[in-house]
């Protein structure tokens, strides 16, 4: 009886902190919509546990208050199931326009045709849908950053030498387009030579695991690309004193991290998203969307390359 | 029939060498082929490379060696390791803990952990697979909220668990034989670990001997946690930042390891040694699929087969000892 | 019936295991129509050469004919095709299905591909007829009494068509009730020209369902004698040597009381048990399978809790439901299933025999590996344990040297009172005399002991007084000397009025 009672405070102490815990992130943006006030957008976001999509959300934010709407926020918990709910509850409260960030690209498409029932118009942000027709697509050119990743790194080590390319997680669209853009970019240079591609799964201690055996199959090697970068920080663990000097590393994402590498010296270059830019410009072409106007289908955000010289421009943001 | 006689005769202790020697051939079958097919492989500082990648896998899976020999699972493992270098890392940054004492409150976190986990098994009759999977999921998110979803960096003293003593021996290798000679010595000399054995191998029987079975699963899962907190802290050293998705899945290397080596998920079987060569062969397929330059999607099919022959071979020994 | 007609002969028939000869030259002739008994000790080789009668092992030298043609049994299906079923103790059936599922198991009767419940039932219905039990068969097995199980597992047998029924110790785990049904449906099988190999370890039954009997010893056939053979020349041709006494018992002048126990009781399980068991005493617990002697074992011990009374040993009350406290205080427990509670199956000898002792080896958390190896090695010995060396798995032991090891934890510990709970359950009649020698050593020594058993002639002959409870109630003590099979069970078929307890 009493360990009965004992549990169901328990359970009762538990979902009410968390309750509380995730109101504030729910239904935050909805302030400061005085004046535009009878358009609303609802964004569902795959997951406020990355600081990558924290600054998207406060981008759309930014935006939603400059334009004077109400902008919903909620946050799916990298949950595809919980994410179709949240698009069915936008359709219920009257939403102009919804903006998805599809935790998965295939699974996202059940939440975009219950939005084409109710007819409102649905912006997928940072990763597509698949399966399902949408207004528009605002990405991030992941295959441009491949390509600029490779004119980088082939600058930094002269156009020449033994390069290796650490993969992310095989099979998803960003591993895919990032490898592509880096294998097509690279082409330009014949004297460089890609000796490996491994896949370290987007994760740092595999990274440091991948890059200490691909130094035993291949010790002369004076680049590395690595797909994100929590690998690249991963590699130049590996390579300890030789990263920044004989080994040049260029990284992906322009993590908080990976910047303090680029500022220490041993992480050459990464390639930065904007994902504040992307959420701006979601926000941009919902309003569009919601008043009626034709929209483009896909919006290519650009990424930059992240050095020491321009450093600033992003820590800063 | 003298044909069949001999096949008979010969092929129970074809089996019997195979269950008791089994993790070990395929060991030396797979440094062989790797040795043949790779120049880089036989190398003094490569195999080194592999002890420091069968580290953490190592240090983990002993822990789950306790746990698999009194016939439980461990899910939590991987998550409770971030937990820990987390807990750690936090300790020392924000509150200004010296390191010596974050290390003893990241591995207070890792034997609370073992014994939440207990406490849910013994007293409050879970399935080991549930109550454990709960604590993966709880110790996943504690970890992400104290980091607050980003990396924090470990403190420079206990960092140097992931350098190398005078630039050679790398320590991670050092603290897995120091922790598979504990595991070895708990399970084989002590009273708890020979308890485990006693209660994996029948509970019922254990408890009308006066084997005090609820207890001793404490001290069992304490310990799972308490060797999932130092795999923690041996990582985040490696990488001089404890960050909060570490060891994401760990806890089925863990246990494929732990298999591998000879234990049954049935329980009352299991040995530290076979743990240690069971982490092994799964480093040195990982390194050797990198020096071969295998693409990435068969790296996983490869991986799939060992893991799926670790099973085969708990079955085939089963079997044969029937 | 006219002249029985020879369906299966075992000729020359041998098997070794590594290490182990099971098998070495065993013949075996079965008529149309006949209850063929085999007999011999645990180890003689029965179950090696049922196995191989069934598919599961291949001989290694010797042949099988069947209708006068040698045939290969290699698989369960072999035996199948060629109308050969057993009826194994553990029983082939799943206890989650019905039992209309269970006898159509593998072919059910399909309609436009789904599964005909209602013809697969009606065909159940008549299988169940066949054996004469009255189930409904959209009942769960798991729901269903031992006995109807074992109705059930023969209904699937004949549904075979089988011609030869080989049953394992069918009588072990029945009431004398349900023997005297399971022995009218043989009956009836016999009649209708089925052969049945009946394996048993009760004498009596004998010449009661037999009609004649092949003893193995050592892996060989030793003798074929008609069923009316007088039970001590079947236990000499299956010990080998003459057992003077069946139970031996020296009685020890009764000592200090060492185990008290004062109206005990437990809700819906026993209550009001009040007894006491004197230093040198064998006393007897008897009653039927379910009075309830199980649990007050159990609860004497703290492996469960009661509700309310006491539990003394040597004048000191024990905390109820702890089983260290009953065993520091002096307690052992010898439990009913033997496998499934008393032993490690998968652990050796050494490692069975120092459970107990565990603890008390151990110095600051360390085990003397040594010393228990040796302490189990100086009771193996004494106890006569057949082994190969002390790191057998005991899963491999025989069923009597078993249950040696589960007692001689006990005496490792130096349990001065010993509960033993069908302590000779399944166990041939050579361990049987033994385990008898070692209660008299012990009671010689001072010990005293519990003994539940359903074995009446067991409980009569080494017990010296004896207790008999019926529907959770001590209903009555009689002494040994002038107790026999009609008192006891008069005293255990009592109908105990309905107190209200509580």
């Amino acid at each position: 009886m009493r360990i009965h009672a004992l549990i169901a405070a328990g359970a009762a102490l538990t979902l009410g902190l968390t309750a509380c815990g995730s109101s504030g992130t729910s239904s935050s943006g909805s302030a400061g919509a005085a004046s535009g006030g009878d358009i609303k957008i609802g964004l569902s976001i795959s997951t406020l546990n990355n600081p990558y999509f924290v600054q998207l959300r406060n981008g759309a934010e930014a935006e939603a208050k400059k334009l004077g709407v109400t902008l919903t926020v909620t946050d799916a918990q990298n949950d595809a199931s919980q994410q179709v709910n949240q698009v069915q509850n936008f359709t219920s409260q009257n939403m102009k326009a919804i903006i998805i960030n599809p935790v998965d690209s295939d699974a996202a498409a059940p939440a975009v045709k219950i939005a084409e029932r109710s007819s409102i118009p649905m912006i997928a942000v940072d990763r597509g849908v698949n399966g399902a027709k949408i207004a528009q697509t605002v990405a991030s050119d992941n295959v441009a950053g491949g390509k600029l990743a490779a004119e980088q790194l082939a600058k930094e080590i002269g156009e020449k030498g033994e390069v290796v390319v650490l993969q992310g997680v095989p099979g998803t669209s960003a591993s895919r387009d990032r490898g592509q853009g880096f294998t097509e970019g690279i082409k330009a240079y014949p004297n460089i030579k890609v000796v490996a591609q491994q896949p370290a799964d987007f994760d740092r201690a595999k990274g440091l695991d991948v890059m200490t055996n691909l130094l035993q199959s291949h010790p002369g090697i004076s680049g590395v690309f690595a797909e994100n970068d929590e690998m690249a920080l991963g590699a130049i663990k590996a390579l300890g004193a030789k990263a920044g000097k004989e080994v040049k590393v260029a990284g992906f994402d322009g993590t908080p991290d990976g910047l303090k590498a680029i500022e220490a010296g041993t992480l050459a270059a990464s390639i930065a998203q904007q994902p504040a830019l992307l959420g701006q410009q979601a926000v941009q072409n919902a309003v569009k969307a919601a008043k009626g106007e034709q929209l483009q289908a896909t919006v290519n955000v650009p990424v930059k390359v992240a050095t020491k010289d321009n450093l600033s421009e992003f820590t800063g943001a | 029939m003298p044909v069949s006689t001999n096949v008979l005769a010969g092929r129970s202790p074809a089996r019997n060498l195979l269950a008791e020697n089994g993790s070990l051939a395929a060991l030396v079958v797979l440094v062989v082929a790797l040795s043949l097919l790779s120049g880089d492989f036989l190398t003094v500082t490569n195999l080194l490379n592999v002890g420091v990648q069968a580290a953490v896998t190592a240090i983990l899976a002993f822990g789950s060696t306790f746990v698999i020999i009194t016939g439980g699972i461990d899910l939590s493992v991987g998550a409770v390791a971030a937990l820990s270098a987390i807990v750690l890392a936090w300790t020392a940054a924000d509150t200004g803990l010296p390191w010596p004492l974050a290390t003893l409150v990241a591995l207070a976190v890792g034997v609370g952990c073992g014994l939440v986990n207990a406490a849910l098994i013994a007293y409050g009759k879970l399935p080991p697979f549930i109550a454990t999977l709960a604590m993966l999921g709880v110790a996943r998110g504690l970890a992400l909220v104290v980091a607050q979803g980003s990396p924090i960096e470990m403190p420079e003293a206990v960092s140097h668990l992931g350098d190398t003593v005078g630039g050679y021996l790398p320590v991670p290798v050092l603290v897995m034989a120091l922790m598979g000679v504990v595991a070895a010595v708990l399970l084989n000399r002590t009273y708890a670990g020979r308890a485990m054995y006693a209660i994996g191998g029948n509970e019922e029987a254990a408890r009308l001997s006066g084997i005090a079975v609820s207890r001793q699963k404490l001290v069992t899962y304490a310990l799972s946690g308490a060797f999932a907190a130092v795999a923690g802290i041996v990582l985040a050293s490696r990488l001089a930042s404890a960050q909060p998705q570490a060891a994401s899945g760990y806890e089925l290397d863990a246990i494929a390891a732990v298999v591998i080596g000879g234990a049954s998920l049935s329980g009352g079987k299991g040995k530290a040694l076979g743990t240690l060569v069971g982490a092994l062969i799964l480093a040195v397929l990982r390194n050797g699929l990198n020096l071969l330059s295998v693409s990435a999607f068969w790296q996983q099919v490869v991986i799939g087969v060992v893991i799926a022959l670790a099973v085969l071979l708990d079955t085939l020994r089963r079997r044969s000892s029937r | 019936m006219s002249q029985a007609r020879e369906i299966l002969r075992v000729e020359g028939l041998g098997k070794r295991f590594p290490g182990v000869v099971a098998l070495d030259g065993v013949d075996l002739d079965l008529r149309e129509g006949e209850v063929h008994v085999l007999l011999g000790e645990n180890g003689a080789g029965k179950s090696t050469l049922i196995k191989m009668l069934s598919g599961a092992y291949q001989p290694d030298s010797g042949r099988i004919l069947v209708d006068g043609e040698p045939v290969a049994i290699r698989t369960a299906a072999d035996a199948q095709r060629l109308g050969i079923a057993t009826i194994y103790q553990e029983f082939n059936l799943v206890p989650q299905l019905t039992v209309g599922e269970n006898l159509a198991l593998g072919r059910p009767p399909r309609r436009f591909g789904f599964v005909d419940t209602r013809r697969m039932h009606e065909q159940a219905r008549g299988m169940l007829d066949l054996v004469g039990i009255d189930v409904d068969p959209r009942t769960r097995v798991a729901d269903l009494g031992i006995a109807q199980m074992q109705m059930v597992e023969i209904a699937k047998a004949l549904a075979l068509n089988a011609r030869v029924l080989i049953m394992d110790e069918p009588t072990a785990v029945l009431t004398t009730s349900e023997v005297r049904r399971l022995f009218d449906l043989v009956g009836q099988l016999r009649e209708r020209g089925v052969a049945v190999v009946f394996i048993t370890h009760h004498l009596e039954e004998i010449a009661q369902i037999g009609d004649r009997v092949t003893v193995l010893r050592d892996g060989r056939s030793v003798a074929q004698v008609p069923a009316g053979t007088p039970e001590e020349e079947l236990v000499r041709l299956m010990v080998g040597r003459p057992i003077d006494q069946q139970y031996p018992r020296d009685a020890a002048a009764a000592g200090e009381p060492l185990l008290q126990v004062r109206d005990l009781s437990r809700d819906g399980a026993f209550s009001g048990v009040s007894f006491e068991v004197r230093a040198g005493e064998v006393v007897g617990l008897a009653g039927l399978v379910g009075a309830g002697r199980t649990e007050v074992a159990r609860a004497v011990f703290g492996a469960d809790p009661h509700d309310s009374g006491e539990v003394l040993v040597r004048g000191r009350r024990l905390p109820g439901g702890d089983v260290r406290a009953a065993m520091e205080a002096g307690l052992g427990l010898v439990p009913e299933d033997r496998k499934g509670q008393g032993l490690v199956l998968g652990a050796d000898i050494a490692e069975n025999l120092g459970l107990v002792t565990l603890r008390g080896a151990s110095r600051g958390g360390f085990v003397d590996r040594a010393g228990q190896r040796e302490a189990a090695a100086r009771v193996a010995a004494q106890l006569g344990v057949r082994m190969s060396h002390l790191g057998q798995e005991v899963r491999t032991l025989s069923g009597g040297n078993q249950q040696k090891i589960v007692i001689g934890k006990w005496l490792l510990a130096d349990a001065n009172v010993l509960i033993l709970d069908e302590p000779t359950r399944g166990i041939d009649v050579g361990a049987k005399v033994e385990i008898y020698q070692l209660i008299n050593s012990l009671t010689a020594s001072g010990h005293a002991v519990l003994m539940i058993s359903s074995d009446l002639p067991e409980i009569l002959g080494m017990s010296d007084r004896i207790l008999v409870m019926a529907r959770g109630r001590l209903v009555g003590e009689l002494d040994a000397a002038e107790a026999n099979q009609d008192s006891v069970m008069a005293l255990a078929v009592t109908e105990v009025e309905d107190a209200r307890v509580h």
